[in-house]
């Protein structure tokens, strides 16, 4: 067997299912985007472009736009959360180094929804932190936590500071701390070496931890439908509601079609930065 | 806190139906895999089949969450050693999906106006009354129900009506109208229900109009009032039981078994009121069915009729009144201090029932709702 065949072969698995379970269902939205709906509520094929056309009206654009900014806010809650856990990790681990990153990413051998849904027992009114909160007597009736935007965003830089952490880990960790000597040899200050040094280094990384933050956090539904408000609605809650009360699947597709587009813009943005990044470092 | 503090703390802040909604979510791929293949209505044949009262199987079961005493539940599987599997939806049109989406299941619990769309879509199987020993214990009322002639594949389950669920010891001044949802007393605690009916519905009845009024003009009114509530309220949630259990509501949009329900959940019961609404007192009934494609129709008709025959202790665990009567004087003792707990037959005559809406109507409630949410 020619090494080409081979090659071709182990490619197939793969292939495989990237088409069943990445093409064929990207197919069906795209197919059902386009369709009407009968009096069940079962999606038809058809031509009904207003399903697109729907999306512009200016009803949904605060929608759209709270769902970036929830994300964006998220995503830099995350850098300077996640930012300084890595940094720790990396430098000051030791032998613990592996214990802390198996500890970062241990609660997520819980399902994400389930996480969520526990945030509503310590955040409600008589929960733990009103609890507490009463106990040392700062408040009566309980602060407002849940159902705010802050909760909302809180849940969400919660459920993917993974994502975070581990690309400014793996870069803190590949690089060479010499360097960061070196800088202090040259009477850099901390601050200085930091900026001058350590950031750019990984910046990669904190950059690899926002895509990976931003993308599924756009499209998130669970923390504004646990922990959010009349006011927290996203575009992933709009898109559900068309799935599961509207019955209306095309729309549905719709919306997610035009959320995987616009997502799609900023996946190619990274890619070419991280390509070209790359590249400088081949140089 | 001990174990059993512990767990009554958890089971007063949590419960199935938030998390449901959330978790429908994760079940797209399968809605979507299921439409993608086209589905056509089945023809009349498909709910013909013959079934009898014996055990085949163990029973799929599909319900609202807290919705039926689990101790009948226990009772069943114990008697008949058969394993009865539950499943939650957490609104009708969330079970719809399911039911859409080739969800085989044994029986379901739709409401009236959805048993309509059921039965006239051929999706439920026909039921053998004469089969069923305690249903000459159901009021006759239910012989020949607007949504499915002849009763032919519904039994009644339980009756229910829409009101507003307070803190007594929170909201002093409530006056008897839908408008106490922006009472300053509430503090910003107040909910209303995440289901387009009735929150149409209430909207519809404020402004002065039939409840299923569905001119666009009026329409329009309604979503101008419910945009115009937002500012006040918490949040749109069916969590009515976890709401008002564990604090967070201290008024809520909700049905009035609910309230009772919630009473089991906390220290003070007596904090928790009802009050029905002057504009207007939306009132319905659910229903036991069997779908077309139940793979065990039998064991569904044995737990229809084990139910049937033991309302009275469904009642006053659900908090819902149930049309048979044997449950009428258990229940009735249990709100005979609050009448405005209480739905009869004569309520369903003479009040406002949720209708099944037809093709324009339907779509255009679908669209104000998503824009309410949206907004």
């Amino acid at each position: 067997m020619s090494e080409r065949r081979f090659a071709g072969l182990m490619l197939l698995p793969g292939a495989a299912w990237l088409v069943l379970l990445f093409v064929v269902p990207l197919g069906i939205t795209l197919a059902i985007s386009f369709g009407v709906t009968d009096e069940l509520g079962n999606a038809l094929y058809a031509w009904k472009p207003e399903n697109y056309s729907r999306i512009f009206d200016p009803l949904f654009a605060p929608v759209l736009l709270r769902s970036v900014g929830y994300a964006a806010a998220t995503v830099v809650l995350c850098v300077l959360i996640g930012y300084p856990v890595a940094y720790y990790i990396a430098r000051f681990g030791g032998r613990y180094k592996y214990l802390l990153v198996a500890l970062v990413v241990l609660p997520f051998l819980v399902n994400y929804l389930i996480r969520i849904y526990a945030w509503t027992a310590i955040l409600s009114d008589e929960g733990l932190v009103n609890g507490v909160l009463a106990d040392a007597g700062f408040t009566d009736d309980g602060v407002r936590f849940l159902n705010t935007p802050w909760a909302v965003v809180g849940g969400l830089v919660y459920g993917y500071m993974a994502f975070m952490i581990l690309p400014i880990y793996a870069a803190l960790d590949r690089m060479d701390p010499t360097l960061v000597e070196a800088g202090k040899d040259l009477y850099g200050t901390r601050w200085q070496t930091f900026r001058h040094v350590t950031w750019p280094a990984t910046f990669q990384g904190v950059l690899a931890g926002s895509v990976l933050v931003f993308l599924p956090t756009v499209g998130d539904f669970v923390s504004a439908q646990l922990l959010g408000g009349p006011d927290t609605y996203m575009v992933g809650n709009l898109i559900q509601q068309q799935f599961f009360d509207a019955s209306n699947y095309p729309f549905g597709a719709a919306l997610t079609t035009v959320l995987m587009g616009f997502l799609l813009v900023f996946m190619l943005f990274y890619l070419r930065s991280a390509g070209r990044a790359a590249e400088e470092a081949r140089l | 806190m001990n174990d059993k503090e512990i767990e009554r703390w958890i089971a007063a802040r949590m419960s199935r139906r938030d998390v449901l909604r959330a978790g429908g979510g994760l079940a797209l791929g399968a809605a979507m895999a299921g439409c993608g293949l086209g589905n056509s209505t089945p023809d009349e044949s498909a709910t013909t089949r013959e079934i009898e009262p014996e055990i085949d199987g163990d029973l799929v079961y599909f319900n609202w969450a807290q919705y039926l005493n689990p101790k009948l539940i226990k009772q069943f599987q114990r008697k008949y050693g058969v394993e009865v599997r539950e499943s939650n939806f957490d609104s009708m049109p969330g079970m719809m999906a399911k039911l859409r989406s080739s969800n085989r299941y044994d029986l379901i619990f739709p409401s009236a106006e959805f048993a309509n769309r059921l039965v006239s879509a051929n999706f439920l199987l026909r039921i053998p009354r004469a089969k069923l020993a305690a249903i000459d214990d159901v009021y006759s009322f239910f012989d020949d129900p607007w949504y499915d002639p002849g009763s032919e594949h519904t039994v009644p389950y339980s009756l229910y009506l829409t009101g507003l669920g307070y803190r007594s010891d929170r909201v002093g001044a409530m006056s008897g109208s839908w408008r106490d949802l922006t009472n300053p007393e509430a503090d910003g605690r107040s909910y209303i229900l995440d289901d387009f009916q009735e929150g149409i519905g209430m909207a519809n009845l404020v402004n002065g109009h039939d409840l299923n009024a569905s001119e666009p003009e009026q329409l329009e009114q309604a979503k101008d009032y419910l945009i115009g509530l937002k500012p006040d309220l918490r949040g749109f949630s069916s969590d009515t039981i976890t709401n008002m259990a564990s604090g967070n509501a201290w008024i809520q949009h909700l049905w009035n078994g609910d309230i009772i329900n919630a009473r089991y959940r906390v220290d003070d019961p007596d904090t928790l009121r009802f009050q029905q609404n002057r504009e207007g007192v939306p009132v319905g009934s659910d229903v036991f069915a069997i779908p077309a494609n139940a793979e065990h129709p039998g064991t569904a008709l044995l737990f229809i009729d084990f139910i049937l025959e033991r309302s009275a202790e469904n009642a006053t665990w659900t908090g819902y009144p149930m049309p048979t009567r044997s449950s009428e004087r258990p229940y009735a003792e249990l709100v005979a201090d609050e009448p405005e707990l209480q739905v009869t037959v004569e309520d369903l005559e003479a009040g406002q029932q949720f209708a099944d809406l037809e093709g324009q109507a339907r779509e255009d409630w679908d669209r104000v709702w998503t824009e309410v949410k949206a907004a």
